[in-house]
């Protein structure tokens, strides 16, 4: 499984459960983007579940990886 | 000179006694016994009760390490075996976390955790001499921006670090002082209150706090500083309050909205399990619970919780309340969907505890239609709470809190729209808060404050209890009653004659959105309540019994009409779920109705409006199907084949205006039209924008997915004509006319459809839709003088003024319809039929049909992708009501099916026959007629029938119909 299908499928499903939204940029080398949406766009506490992505990737896809988040808040949040 | 502003830098009196509160805090657990052995298994709820686990075992857990992962389900367990030196005290078990967490000791559900409360009362429910088998499972909800305790808002989020697990012991002294500190600080804090009395309370306070020795490691002066706030605070009675208010303890519960309803079972759980906890320390707790459906869930899933709860009902402390299935929305489901609220929610209750109730308790609905009253009347409901309109509305302070609602067809229930929110945490400000917006201060009685932790459940926590126990020794309070909820209403309305009566439907003036947003399950929503009529009438003729079967279908379809599910403000996995129960109800309906080699017109008046009739070797196609048009011309309730007529006249010219037996009609090129002259009525329609597509910058704010803000027109979104409305081409009975629309990133095609034999204009849209942040709107300013609208309610029609004299007029002007909605002067009018929209945007002379939005909270893609919908224009002459506009409208909605079978009940005309059924008991047909014109009149039957409730119950016999307008009646054969 491919990183970008791995995070569009698997985490995914997860991230929209509670809320939240990730969207796969691009895999160049080790660094990993991904856009945050909806709720993970404003968590406070965001890096820890950029860890946990990283830390699944490297169990599931035996793959390093360094995750360079981008949020993108919607207009009424972006303060 | 100049002035300089005086600024205080150094600490006041009132911040050295927070400072001092928070220290002693810090003092309520007397001791604390970590519990290091916990062990934790990862796993993510898949459906009811079922999970994928992603360890086959256990891990360690300890404190500091990271817990819960997005979406995920925590289970953790632990083997303690009890200290000697614990043994013999009251034990408490603590665990503090943002998660939500059921908690199970030796088999028995003991509490819960959550954000709001972080301990539970061990010692009653274990033997301490036994090894305590701990098991939890908890979940982790996110939503960040939730009232519950914004204090927790910086640890919410799908990773939490685990601040460990204990056995504690309370020390209650020093517990009792800091829940009245708790109560005077916030009364000491609000400005609500007599500014002399707060002084006195910052001065006392602080001597009260001087008492108290923080210099040792053991406080000392718990007790003279708990004596001095007895016999100097409470004991002071100089400051008057004033006011009577009741206290009703519930929690707002949200079937699906940040999560699913798969997670509702267990957030369901919680709040039950920690009411009845609470019922166990404090006796004198009452607490009311809505929603027969999360019961249910309780009864399957966790019958040993479930049958405590039922011991509490029966003991008069826990009070179900709210006779509906679920709080369902209240604009968009038809009559007959409100009335199976009430009756699967009735039914249950009854099969659960052998007693209904009185109420329809549903305090977070956007707005309510105005056929409510008359549907809660007949299923046994004198009583509708809601609290919305006070709380919510952006324009208007709604004028009454406890009152009469007089519904469409004139029948009354007593009303109660509670002055302020119903997630309060029972302090002193906000009971005070509410008796100051109480309108109704002379004629209603006391007023109603419900207090509780909502939306995800959570409830009372023993803080609330303790606050409401001291309200009496408090001079400056309202007098305050803890009350359940049929209890309020009975006391301060039943009877009451100095209510006032507010007559019309209960419009929320906010979450106008609703109507719109998610429209697919609003289509679908729309095409199975017909469905169901269908396949109930079928059962009935075939007679067969599917009565188990349809119920269990027809709970799917009510518990998706929940109002965070329907109105489509919710998270997308909540909108996937939505779509596969449809799928699964609509294949069970389909089996139901099955097939035939005849067609049958499941509608009780002549069905003579031109209809398109799917056949793979048609001559037209709509909606990607082949078929062709034609008038079925079938009597009520009969079945007959169907053959399409080969008519090869010509019947219409196209040119740059296109000639019609009806009309002749100057398109625009993007499928707007520039004159509709009407050759029967000889008269044009058109006055400006007409069947216009307008797209608008649709940006109401965090109520992103809820709202249309009143200036939504301000910013107008263009759109190019990639292909300009052409002629497509025409058979005996239709001819079409296709144009494309573009904007950067979505296509909208308009199929516009004129008829030989039809005066309806059809327009089929089929949207590739990819927008952010805008609302599209089919637009109407036909040529003619009226001051309303009227709107399909789904049993009857209610008129809505067009103009916008009042704050009122012009609050409204996005609503809620249904089937159609018109705009007539006197001699005609036109209609606008829709096969799945209802909001309809009134603005002086003009009306505009809701199609689309996109929306981006909750649901990031909310709404994206492939649409396909249709509505139809319809000019008539005469008024909509004599011109048959709800019939064709009708017609239009359901469709023939394929049925051999016949009908031998009477017909019932020229009331609708809204449903014909198997009653719930199998011992009688039940037959639902409604009266949609707003007229008066009898039916004189062969047999006498039996009058019913809409719980099915006979009231007396008949064989004289006799109706008044927009009346439903159910009557039993």
């Amino acid at each position: 499984m491919t990183v970008k299908s791995y995070v569009e499928n698997i985490l995914q499903p997860k991230l929209q459960g509670d809320g939240g939204w990730v969207e796969f940029v691009s895999l160049e080398g080790d660094k990993l983007t991904l856009v945050f949406r909806g709720e993970c766009s404003k968590c406070l506490i965001l890096h820890r579940c950029v860890s946990w992505i990283e830390e699944q990737i490297r169990l599931e896809l035996k793959i390093n990886v360094k995750v360079d988040a981008i949020r993108r808040r919607p207009y009424f949040q972006d303060v | 000179m100049a002035h300089i502003k005086v600024v205080r830098r150094s600490m006041r009196p009132e911040e050295w006694t927070d400072l001092r509160f928070g220290w002693l805090k810090r003092h309520i657990y007397s001791s604390k016994w970590e519990i290091e052995n916990l062990e934790i298994r990862d796993a993510r709820q898949t459906a009811e009760m079922e999970f994928e686990y992603y360890s086959e075992s256990y891990r360690p857990l300890k404190k500091g390490d990271m817990y819960f992962t997005p979406d995920g389900t925590a289970f953790i367990k632990a083997d303690v075996a009890l200290p000697d030196d614990l043994k013999g005290k009251e034990l408490w078990f603590c665990l503090k976390t943002a998660a939500e967490i059921c908690v199970k000791v030796n088999g028995k559900y003991i509490g819960g955790v959550d954000p709001n409360r972080e301990r539970m009362l061990l010692s009653p429910y274990i033997d301490e001499n036994e090894v305590l088998h701990f098991d939890m499972m908890g979940y982790n909800r996110s939503k960040p921006d939730d009232e519950r305790n914004p204090e927790s808002l910086s640890v919410r989020g799908c990773r939490q670090i685990f601040e460990g697990a204990y056995i504690c012991t309370v020390n209650h002294a020093v517990q009792d002082l800091v829940w009245d500190f708790e109560l005077l600080l916030d009364i000491a804090k609000s400005e609500l209150f007599n500014e002399d009395y707060r002084a006195f309370l910052n001065r006392e306070l602080n001597n009260a706090m001087n008492l108290i020795n923080f210099d040792e490691d053991e406080l000392s002066g718990i007790e003279q500083a708990k004596k001095y706030i007895d016999e100097v605070i409470y004991a002071n009675d100089t400051y008057k309050g004033s006011g009577d208010v009741a206290l009703i303890a519930h929690s707002h519960l949200d079937v699906a909205y940040y999560w699913r309803r798969i997670h509702a079972v267990q957030k369901n759980l919680r709040t039950v399990l920690i009411q009845l906890r609470l019922m166990d320390k404090y006796p004198d707790f009452k607490y009311t619970h809505t929603q027969p459906y999360v019961y249910e869930t309780l009864e399957k899933y966790y019958p040993e919780v479930f049958a405590e709860l039922k011991e509490k009902v029966a003991a008069g402390q826990f009070e179900p309340v709210g006779a509906m299935y679920v709080e369902p929305d209240c604009n968009v489901p038809s009559a007959e969907s409100l009335i199976r609220q009430c009756l699967y929610g009735q039914k249950s209750y009854e099969r659960m505890f052998g007693k209904r109730v009185n109420n329809a308790w549903l305090p977070d609905v956007f707005g309510n239609s105005w056929i409510l009253p008359q549907i809660l009347r007949k299923s046994g409901v004198d009583y509708f709470v809601s609290n919305k309109m006070s709380t919510w509305n952006d324009t208007n302070r709604f004028p009454h809190n406890n009152f009469i609602w007089k519904g469409i067809d004139g029948s009354e229930v007593y009303a109660s729209v509670p002055p302020t929110h119903f997630i309060t945490w029972n302090m002193p400000s906000q009971i005070q808060e509410n008796w100051e917006a109480y309108i109704d201060k002379d004629t209603g009685g006391q007023t109603l404050n419900m207090f509780g932790y909502g939306d995800g459940g959570s409830g009372c926590t023993e803080e609330m209890i303790e606050m409401m126990h001291r309200f009496d020794k408090l001079s400056v309070m309202p007098k305050c009653e803890h009350v359940g909820g049929a209890e309020f209403l009975e006391k301060n309305l039943k009877g009451n004659k100095n209510l006032a009566v507010w007559d019309g439907e209960l419009y929320l003036e906010m979450h106008r959105g609703t109507f719109t947003t998610k429209s697919d399950l609003k289509k679908i929503n729309r095409r199975l309540e017909y469905k169901f009529r269908a396949a109930e009438m079928v059962s009935l003729m075939r007679n067969e019994d599917n009565r188990e079967e349809i119920t269990e279908a027809y709970k799917k379809l009510l518990i998706n009409q929940f109002h965070d599910i329907l109105p489509g403000s919710h998270i997308h996995p909540v909108y996937n779920d939505a779509m596969d129960d449809y799928r699964e109800i609509e294949a069970v309906l389909d089996r139901i109705i099955g097939s035939g080699k005849k067609y049958f017109n499941t509608l009780n008046f002549r069905r003579k409006s031109l209809t398109f009739i799917p056949n793979k070797n048609g001559t037209s196609v709509r909606y990607g199907e082949k078929g062709n048009w034609l008038i079925p011309d079938m009597p009520s309730l009969s079945s007959s084949a169907l053959r399409s007529t080969a008519y090869k006249g010509e019947w219409i010219k196209a040119g740059d205006t296109v000639e019609t037996p009806y009309y002749s009609v100057k398109f625009n090129a993007d499928g707007s039209i520039a004159s509709l002259y009407d050759k029967e009525l000889c008269r044009e329609w058109v006055k400006g924008d007409f069947n216009k597509l307008k797209l608008y910058s649709d940006t109401p704010g965090n109520y992103d997915a809820w709202d249309i803000l009143p200036n939504y027109k301000d910013k107008q979104i263009s759109y190019e004509v990639a292909e300009p409305l052409c002629f497509a081409g025409a058979d005996g009975e239709c001819a079409e006319f296709i144009c494309t629309l573009k904007t950067e990133k979505s296509t909208w095609q308009r199929i516009i459809r004129l008829f030989r034999r039809s005066r309806g204009i059809e327009v089929e849209n089929n949207v590739d839709w990819n927008e952010k942040h805008v609302l599209a709107k089919a637009e109407f300013t036909p040529d003619v003088l009226t001051r309303k609208v009227l709107c399909d309610t789904s049993a009857g029609y209610i008129e809505r003024e067009s103009h916008r004299n009042t704050s009122w007029q012009q609050a409204r002007f996005e609503c809620c319809h249904h089937k159609w909605c018109d705009m007539s002067e006197f001699g005609g009018g036109i209609a606008v039929i829709n096969d799945g929209k209802y909001g309809v945007g009134i603005d002086e002379g003009a009306m505009s049909l809701s199609l689309l939005r996109a929306t981006i909270r909750p649901d990031v893609v909310s709404d994206m992708g492939i649409h396909s919908f249709c509505y139809m224009i319809l000019p008539h002459g005469g008024d909509p009501i004599s011109a048959g506009v709800n019939e064709i409208a009708t017609e239009y909605n359901v469709p023939l099916i394929k049925c051999d079978a016949e009908w031998t009940l009477p017909h019932f005309e020229p009331l609708y026959l809204q449903a014909a059924k198997k009653s719930e008991d199998g011992t009688m047909t039940v037959i639902r007629l409604s009266e949609q014109k707003g007229t008066r009149g009898k039916i004189q039957l062969d047999r006498k029938v039996k009058m019913l409730n809409m719980l099915e119950e006979a009231e007396c016999e008949t064989d004289v119909i006799e109706y008044k307008p927009f009346e439903i009646i159910t009557i039993g054969l």
